[in-house]
C-alpha cells in the first residue's frame, strides 16, 4: 500500500486539555511583612523611610506599603541567617530595640504576608501549597479593600477569605472590581506582583567652624575649598554626581545666608564644583562675618561613564572649558534662568512650535536620538528669525510679498487660531524706502492685522 | 626749529599706519560664505572671516541682518572634528524662533541663548563664551560699548577660534573699532543698503 511507504505520520496530538481555571501556586519568593499598627499617620512616610534603612540590613529589597507596613523579600536571606525562625527573631529584635510594636508574618506572596501580618498571625509560611488553607480563615478586614465593598461582602454573608474564594470567580469580578480577583490571585501566588524597592536618598553634608570670623569673600573661598574637596571625594567613592548644592553661611547673629548653586549637568568633578562655587562667591555680599559654613549637596545621581580619555581635548588640564563648565560659569554669574536652549515642538501654532529648555544635553554621547536639523522643504513658507512674544496690532503701510499661508489649529484646547500669514515689508512713503520685513497675519474672524515675527 | 624730512620708509615703519598690501599678503584664513554673492565678492577670501570680530551697525531689526550670518552658522556647526560646536546668542532683541533656525539647518541642540541683565554682563558672557573654545560663533546685541571692551572681544575671538558678530546702533559708525570687518545696514529702495566701512585686506564702500 502506498500509505505504508510513507513515513508514519506523527501520532495525533491528544485533544487539548481544558486549561486549568487557576494555575497551581508557584513562587520562588518569600515575603516578610511588618505592620506597625501604632505608627503616627502624619509622619508615616518619613518614619517608614527611616525604618526601611533598618530593614535593609536583612535584604536589599525592602518596599514601603502605605500607610504603615514594610515588605521585605527574604528568600535569599534565609540561608544566610540559618533559618526563617532565626531571621524573624533578628528582624523582630530591631523593632523591639526601637520601641516599636510590630506584627509580622512571612509568606510566599506579598499580599498573603501582608494580610497575615495585619490579622496579627505570627505565621512563617514557606510552602506555597499551604497558602490557600492559611488564608481561608483570615477576616476580610485585613485586605484593606474599601469599606463599602467589605460591607457588601458581609451583607452577602462572606466573612473570610475562604468564603470569598468559594464564590464563582467570574461573578466576583463582575460584581466587584476585577482588581479584587487579581488581589486574590496575587495573595495565592498565582499572579506575579513586582514591588518597587526602596532606594535611600543620600546627600553629602559637612560643616566647618572657623577659628576666626571671616569677613572677606576671598577668604571664604579658601575656607570652603576643603569642604568641596571632601564632597568631590565622597561623590567619587560612590560613582555619583550632583546637580545642585547649597552653602549655609552662619553668622553670630541673624539667620544664616543660604547660597544655592546649580550645575548644568550632574557632576562629581572637583574642578567644576570649585569653579561654580568661586563664581558664585565672588559676587556675594556678606551681610555679616561668617562663623561657620555648612555644605549640603543635592540628591545623588549615578554618573554616566565619565570621560577618561587621556587624549581628549577640551576640559581637564588643557585649561580650556567643556560646554558644561561654560554653562555653569555663565549661570553662576548671570543667574539660573538666563542661559537656555530652544527646541522645536511639532505643532502648527507658531507660538507653541517652540519652547525654552534649561536642561541642556551637553555631551555628545547622549544625543544619538535627537532629530537632526530639518532642511527647508520647498513648499514651506520661510519662518522669521524673531518671533514676537505677543502679536502686535499692525500700524503703517505694508506691502505684501508672499502668502497667504493658512494656519488653523488648536480648536481642541481652547487656544484655537485661524490666521492667514503673509510675508510683508514696511513702506516708508516719505523716503520711498523699504523697511523691515515682517511676518504678519490677518485673523480670519476679526479681519484684524497683526505682526507676529521679524525677518532679521 | 629744525624741520625733519620724513621718508616714506619712516611712515611705513610707524605702527599707526596700516598697510593694505601686507594684510592681503597674509595667508588666507578659512571663511564662511555670507549667502549673498555680491557681498562675498567684496570680502577678502570670499566670506566672513573665522576667529575674528565682525561689527554690524544697524538701527532697526528686520533688514535681514541675522540672515547674513545664518549660512555661516550652519557651516560652522558642520566643521566637525568630533563634537558639534556651540552657537551662542547673547541678548537678542526678540526670542529666536526655533522653527526658522531649524528650517535653515541649524542644530538647535547646540544653540544657547543668554539673557544678561546689563551690557557689562553681556560683554563678560561674550568674552567667556568666545574664549571657551567650545563655541564656533557668538552673536551679541548691544546698545553701546567702548573701544577697550571691543579689543577684549577681538582677542577672545582670536584665542577661542570663534566668530564674534556684534550688532550695534548706527550712531557708533564714526567711533574707532578694532573689528576686522565693519558693516552698515540701512533701509534701501528695493533691498536693504549695505556698506562696508572697514575691511581688513579689502576695499571699503557700498555693496551693490
Amino acid at each position: 500500500m502506498p500509505c505504508e511507504a510513507m513515513p508514519r505520520a506523527a501520532a495525533p496530538a491528544p485533544p487539548p486539555q481544558p486549561a486549568p481555571a487557576l494555575s497551581r501556586p508557584r513562587s520562588n519568593q518569600l515575603w516578610y511583612a511588618v505592620v506597625f499598627a501604632e505608627l503616627n499617620e502624619t509622619q508615616a512616610q518619613i518614619s517608614l523611610q527611616r525604618l526601611c534603612l533598618h530593614a535593609q540590613q536583612f535584604t536589599s529589597l525592602v518596599s514601603i506599603e502605605m500607610p504603615n507596613a514594610l515588605l521585605l523579600e527574604i528568600k535569599g536571606s534565609v540561608k544566610l541567617f540559618g533559618s526563617l525562625g532565626r531571621l524573624h527573631a533578628d528582624i523582630d529584635a530591631v523593632w523591639r530595640r526601637l520601641g516599636l510594636k510590630a506584627q509580622s508574618a512571612a509568606a510566599p506572596s506579598t499580599l498573603a504576608a501582608l494580610w497575615l501580618a495585619r490579622a496579627g498571625k505570627q505565621l512563617l509560611l514557606e510552602d506555597p501549597a499551604l497558602l490557600a488553607g492559611q488564608l481561608a480563615a483570615l477576616p476580610l478586614a485585613c485586605t484593606s479593600w474599601d469599606a463599602e465593598r467589605l460591607r457588601t461582602l458581609s451583607a452577602m454573608g462572606v466573612r473570610n477569605v475562604g468564603e470569598l474564594l468559594r464564590l464563582p470567580r467570574a461573578g466576583v469580578a463582575r460584581r466587584f472590581a476585577p482588581g479584587m480577583v487579581l488581589d486574590l490571585d496575587i495573595a495565592l501566588a498565582r499572579h506575579a506582583a513586582p514591588r518597587r524597592a526602596f532606594v535611600p536618598r543620600e546627600r553629602f553634608r559637612a560643616r566647618r567652624d572657623f577659628e576666626m570670623e571671616i569677613e572677606n569673600v576671598a577668604y571664604l573661598e579658601t575656607a570652603v575649598a576643603p569642604l568641596i574637596e571632601r564632597c568631590a571625594r565622597f561623590l567619587r567613592e560612590r560613582q555619583a554626581g550632583i546637580q545642585s548644592l547649597e552653602l549655609r553661611l552662619r553668622h553670630r547673629v541673624g539667620p544664616a545666608t543660604r547660597v544655592r548653586l546649580g550645575l548644568a549637568s550632574s557632576t562629581g568633578e572637583l574642578r567644576r564644583l570649585m569653579d561654580v562655587v568661586r563664581q558664585k562667591l565672588c559676587r556675594l555680599e556678606l551681610a555679616a562675618a561668617v562663623r561657620e559654613v555648612a555644605l549640603i549637596s543635592g540628591s545623588l545621581q549615578p554618573l554616566v561613564a565619565a570621560p577618561l580619555d587621556a587624549f581628549s581635548h577640551g576640559g581637564g588640564a588643557g585649561g580650556r572649558d567643556t560646554a558644561p563648565q561654560l554653562v555653569e560659569r555663565l549661570r553662576a554669574r548671570l543667574g539660573e534662568g538666563t542661559v537656555y536652549g530652544v527646541r522645536l515642538i511639532a505643532e502648527h501654532r507658531p507660538e507653541a512650535a517652540w519652547r525654552r529648555v534649561h536642561e541642556l544635553r551637553l555631551s555628545a554621547a547622549v544625543r544619538g536620538n535627537e532629530k537632526p536639523a530639518r532642511p527647508a522643504a520647498d513648499h514651506e513658507m520661510p519662518r522669521p528669525v524673531w518671533l514676537l512674544g505677543e502679536p502686535v496690532q499692525l500700524c503703517g503701510p505694508l506691502l505684501l510679498e508672499q502668502g497667504p499661508e493658512r494656519i488653523e489649529s488648536g480648536w481642541w484646547d481652547g487656544k484655537g487660531i485661524a490666521r492667514d500669514y503673509y510675508i510683508a515689508h514696511q513702506v516708508q512713503d516719505s523716503r520711498r524706502t523699504r523697511g523691515a520685513r515682517l511676518w504678519v497675519f490677518q485673523e480670519r474672524q476679526s479681519r484684524c492685522w497683526y505682526v507676529h515675527g521679524v525677518f532679521a | 626749529m629744525s624741520r625733519e624730512t620724513i621718508s616714506l620708509a619712516d611712515i611705513l615703519a610707524d605702527a599707526r599706519v596700516w598697510k593694505l598690501k601686507d594684510a592681503s599678503a597674509a595667508p588666507p584664513r578659512p571663511v564662511w560664505s555670507t549667502g549673498k554673492s555680491s557681498l562675498d565678492a567684496r570680502l577678502p577670501g570670499g566670506g566672513w572671516p573665522t576667529a575674528s570680530l565682525v561689527e554690524v551697525l544697524i538701527d532697526d531689526t528686520g533688514l535681514g541682518e541675522v540672515q547674513l550670518f545664518l549660512p555661516a552658522l550652519v557651516a560652522s556647526q558642520r566643521r566637525t572634528d568630533g563634537e558639534t560646536p556651540w552657537l551662542v546668542w547673547i541678548a537678542p532683541p526678540h526670542e529666536p524662533f526655533a522653527p526658522a533656525l531649524s528650517q535653515q539647518g541649524i542644530d538647535l541642540g547646540r544653540l544657547l541663548v543668554v539673557r544678561p541683565a546689563s551690557a557689562m554682563e553681556a560683554l563678560w558672557a561674550a568674552e567667556q563664551t568666545l574664549s571657551s573654545g567650545v563655541c564656533a560663533a557668538v552673536l551679541l546685541w548691544l546698545k553701546g560699548t567702548d573701544d577697550r571692551w571691543l579689543r577684549r572681544l577681538k582677542l577672545a575671538a582670536e584665542a577661542g577660534g570663534a566668530l564674534c558678530v556684534l550688532f550695534r546702533p548706527e550712531r557708533h559708525r564714526f567711533e574707532s573699532s578694532p573689528a576686522t570687518l565693519r558693516l552698515v545696514m540701512t533701509q534701501g529702495e528695493h533691498a536693504p543698503h549695505l556698506e562696508l566701512i572697514k575691511v581688513k585686506g579689502g576695499l571699503p564702500g557700498p555693496v551693490a
